[in-house]
């Protein structure tokens, strides 16, 4: 269902909602002015009952996460923020498929047309090969599991120019700027046509400009090509601008603390710039920055 | 060479500063050596030293005239390339792909790494006598004590690099579900090469010395046949044109390996 289609198409809030069980998530409403969609589509990711456990140093256990639930909708931008060590990496890796879950589940759903859903993730470290160019890397995910066609570096050019990297093609990713190579990393990631695009604070090694324009880039994916994204960050600001909804982690074992729909006033179409400016993000921003700080009580019957 | 001229130079001063650098101490070897041969030379023309003990440069350009004219220094020199050379490979190539395949089997691959350390501690001359017994006193004995010379230094060395690959990068493979041969073809082999090369250019050594030594215990040609019959009759000149062609041989092999290095790897890593 992706195909590089140009970058024309940008509504604000043509996202679907998941069909998402409520209880779980006490603040997602979850039925914004979204156009109902033709069968209530499938979430592209649920995670049910979900709990980790670490085994200490000393043989005790300890317990990361107590049942989480949460699912992400075609199209939904969801961002889990947390305090340092409240198991972030761990659910990232979780959710990748590169940790087991010990109990609970985390289930990928199908893409429209039924066909398996796949997860492809992005770390802020841009992992390219030193020794492919950089349209080798971009096809490196297509060519781990299939031959890479010409039809396939045909996207991948095309998707390159996109990103402004057209002219460095067939140069070595040492020679690039940070912000090049994680969008080479974001067009490698996106080559393998994931339904779910998993990220780990990937900007935050990036000057501000170039990460507001790599987040107008994520916020573009499911604009054009339906794509949800998980993005696991420290950064409430960029957690706001991106998201429509906010999943705070907390405690010991974690667990869904809240989840926030974000809901910004912005004029014309909603960009990292724009998100900022609007007049609920301070709001937004003291909510989710009391809540990380323990604060929650205050918030009302917001906790969960 | 003034700190003030080379900071005001223009672009790349770092590659440039070094290369001038490189070039600098490469011409102050050349003179330190020029400057100790001629005092040996002197010292032998004046008999300052013993000429029968320890031999004279001169006597070493007319040795070498000789040996040129009989026809015994070239066949000499290639037949302690061969060994060389081809031990080297076997050796290493054996030691690198056996380390490198071991990745595929963590489990023996801390088995096999431990008897690589165990082999590697003895000292490979000691088997020198064990290998001109089963392998006889020609090549192939020396070509067998090079490539076991070199065998556990390129197996560990291609286990470890293997093993130490970034977790990272191996979680991103893993993430894009690369079977492992895909993951061993794609990156474990290629970010291996650079501690490839460099285990080569240290084998070079180890191989050469294992020729050598081969051949001081048993044979019929080689430069190390030729120094130990020499060292026999107090022929210095001999010993030393012997170990001069062995140096210039390590030297041009080392540069080969270099090469091949630079035509590989073409990238550039900032690690």
């Amino acid at each position: 269902m992706m195909r590089c289609v140009p970058l024309t198409h940008i509504g604000v809030s043509g996202i679907d909602e998941p069909s998402s069980d409520a209880d779980a998530m006490p603040m997602s409403s979850s039925s914004l002015s979204s156009a109902p969609d033709a069968a209530a589509p499938v979430a592209r990711l649920s995670v049910t009952a979900l709990t980790h456990t670490f085994e200490a140093e000393h043989g005790g256990a300890v317990p990361i996460f107590a049942g989480l639930d949460f699912s992400v909708g075609s199209g939904e931008i969801v961002s889990i923020v947390g305090r340092s060590g409240a198991g972030k990496s761990t659910l990232f890796n979780l959710i990748s498929g590169l940790l087991p879950p010990q109990a609970g589940r985390i289930a990928v759903g199908p893409r429209a047309d039924g066909t398996p859903g796949r997860i492809a993730y992005m770390l802020q470290k841009d992992l390219l090969l030193p020794w492919r160019s950089v349209l080798e890397n971009a096809v490196l995910g297509i060519e781990l599991f299939r031959k890479v066609t010409a039809h396939d570096l045909e996207r991948a050019r095309h998707m390159l120019a996109r990103y402004g990297l057209g002219a460095v093609a067939q140069a070595y990713p040492h020679s690039l700027s940070g912000g090049m190579r994680q969008r080479v990393a974001l067009t490698r990631t996106l080559l393998v046509e994931p339904t779910l695009v998993l990220l780990d604070e990937p900007f935050s090694a990036l000057d501000y400009e170039t990460r507001l324009a790599l987040e107008d880039d994520v916020m573009a994916l499911r604009q054009s090509n339906g794509t949800s994204v998980v993005l696991v960050t420290h950064d409430i600001e960029e957690a706001i601008a991106m998201s429509d909804r906010v999943i705070i982690l907390g405690g010991r074992p974690a667990r869904i603390e809240q989840a926030l729909d974000i809901k910004l006033t912005v004029e014309g179409s909603r960009t990292a710039i724009s998100a900022r400016e609007a007049p609920e993000f301070r709001m937004w921003h003291a909510q989710i920055w009391g809540a990380l700080r323990g604060h929650s009580a205050q918030l009302g019957g917001l906790a969960a | 060479m003034s700190d003030v001229t080379l900071s005001s130079t223009p672009l790349p001063p770092r590659a440039k500063r070094r290369a001038r650098r490189d070039l600098t101490s490469a011409g102050a070897v050349a003179a330190i050596m020029i400057v100790l041969v001629a005092l040996w030379q002197v010292a032998a023309a004046r008999g300052w030293i013993n000429g029968q003990l320890f031999g004279s440069p001169a006597g070493i350009v007319r040795t070498a005239q000789i040996s040129l004219a009989q026809g015994t220094l070239v066949p000499d020199t290639l037949t302690t390339l061969y060994e060389t050379v081809v031990g080297l490979v076997v050796g290493s190539g054996l030691g690198i792909g056996l380390g490198l395949l071991l990745w595929f089997v963590p489990r023996v691959s801390g088995v096999a790494e431990g008897f690589s350390v165990l082999l590697n501690s003895i000292p490979k001359i000691a088997l020198g006598p064990l290998i001109v017994i089963w392998f006889g006193s020609d090549m192939t004995s020396k070509v067998w004590l090079a490539a076991i010379s070199t065998f556990a230094v390129a197996m560990i060395s291609s286990c470890a690099a293997a093993r130490e690959v970034d977790r990272d990068l191996l979680n991103l493979f893993r993430s894009f579900n690369a079977r492992p041969s895909m993951i061993f073809r794609k990156l474990i082999v290629p970010s291996a090469l650079p501690w490839i090369f460099s285990t080569l250019r240290v084998n070079i050594g180890f191989a050469l010395i294992g020729a050598v030594v081969g051949e001081y215990i048993a044979s019929q040609a080689g430069l190390g046949h030729a120094v130990f019959v020499a060292g026999s009759l107090f022929d210095l000149n001999t010993v030393w044109l012997g170990i001069i062609v062995l140096t210039l041989m390590a030297t041009l092999l080392t540069w080969i390996v270099q090469f091949a290095e630079k035509r590989i790897i073409t990238w550039k890593t900032k690690r």
